[in-house]
């Protein structure tokens, strides 16, 4: 524990004075440590841990200048992580989110077929792996339901439906950076 | 995004991070628009070129000065995740203490007949309110010498914010306020002091977020 408190303090100091490989190695060592942490108080929803993994390591990255080498690294780490969980937990108490597969298909009742809309559509998909990018065409677009858009790409409806969601919530993410 | 990804993203063209502290620029700037509002608007005290020869102004000065170092250093304590915030509260409890004692020592030694007066003085009324008042100048310094801080706890962050806006705000008001008397002081600058630490913590709930 003392050991490992010393080596990623190492790897902060080094970080915060721009050593790039250790910055990786400190956020790669963190991810670990932190999905336990996560899973022990989210009570195993695979997807909301990722997504705070995520969140606390842009935030170890974005506030990592508020770290005082005086004081342990853990201590400061685990902050920003328990930080990020009540907040995530805030948002859904205020806006209650419901399961993708409640949500109907708007999507597919109606067809994109305006060409300028369409190639836009193209060009923001096409950021995307190929194979989250077929799904969610599939899904969104195509007006095939989860099951068959799963079967279409050879995963499971379970894995669709996770990488579907990731897909666009990185969409939204990439669009709401650039506008 | 993969959580790889991510990383490899966050690490490609990492910069080296100056430490993150309250920005003394902003903090000065705050301080000497605070002041500039109070001559502006209130005026300077008619014998501020005598006052400034005597000791009561320092002492004034002094005490909210202390307070809003005692507010800074909460400030950059609340802005650390996981960093103990405990001594420079027990700090800022103990200038206000200190101020509190000076008051009472004074009303003390005065006949009982004079006591009311001295706390009084003649602008308890408007004493607290002006220096609230005046933390509408320095208070938008104050949250933007924050910024790069990151509070855990937003309510308390946001009352340190407060608590150093109101600080500099009524060292700045002491170039208009001419009461003298440790009682008024302890008890008037305080309030106005803990009203700007009360909104400032509620706008903090709120606003303090990341």
């Amino acid at each position: 524990m003392v050991e490992r408190e010393a080596h990623l303090k190492r790897l902060m100091i080094a970080g915060l004075s721009g050593d790039a490989a250790a910055w990786r190695a400190l956020l790669t060592e963190l991810k670990g440590p932190l999905a336990v942490f996560f899973r022990q108080r989210m009570g195993g929803r695979e997807a909301d841990v990722e997504d705070l993994i995520q969140e606390t390591l842009i935030a170890v990255h974005a506030k990592r200048a508020t770290y005082d080498p005086a004081l342990p690294f853990t201590a400061w780490a685990y902050a920003v992580a328990r930080h990020k969980m009540i907040d995530a937990m805030r948002r859904q108490a205020r806006r209650p989110t419901a399961p993708l597969e409640d949500a109907g298909e708007p999507a597919a009742a109606h067809t994109v077929e305006d060409g300028a809309v369409r190639r836009d559509l193209d060009r923001v998909l096409s950021l995307l792996p190929a194979r989250q990018r077929q799904l969610i065409e599939d899904v969104r677009i195509g007006g095939f339901s989860m099951a068959e858009a799963a079967a279409r790409n050879g995963v499971t409806e379970g894995a669709a439906k996770v990488s579907v969601h990731r897909g666009l919530k990185a969409l939204m993410a990439r669009m709401g950076a650039n506008s | 995004m993969k959580t790889d990804d991510l990383i490899e993203a966050l690490a490609l063209g990492l910069e080296p991070a100056r430490p993150a502290r309250p920005s003394p620029l902003w903090l000065s700037l705050a301080l000497l628009v605070a002041a500039a509002g109070v001559l502006a608007v209130l005026g300077p005290r008619s014998d501020l070129s005598e006052a400034v020869t005597g000791a009561n102004f320092w002492l004034k000065a002094a005490y909210t000065v202390a307070l809003s170092a005692a507010a800074l250093w909460w400030l950059d304590r609340l802005g650390r995740p996981g960093a103990s915030a405990r001594r420079p509260a027990l700090a800022l409890a103990a200038v206000v203490a200190l101020a509190a004692m000076a008051g009472a020592v004074e009303l003390l030694r005065l006949p009982a007949e004079l006591r009311l007066d001295d706390v009084l003085g003649w602008s308890w009324r408007e004493c607290s309110l002006n220096i609230l008042g005046a933390t509408l100048a320095s208070g938008p310094f104050v949250w933007l010498s924050a910024r790069r801080l990151a509070p855990t706890r937003p309510a308390l962050a946001g009352a340190a914010l407060g608590t150093l806006s109101g600080g500099l705000a009524a060292t700045a008001y002491g170039l208009h306020c001419p009461e003298a008397t440790a009682a008024f002081v302890a008890v008037w600058y305080t309030l106005g002091v803990a009203a700007a630490a009360a909104v400032g913590a509620a706008v903090g709930r709120v606003a303090l977020r990341w």
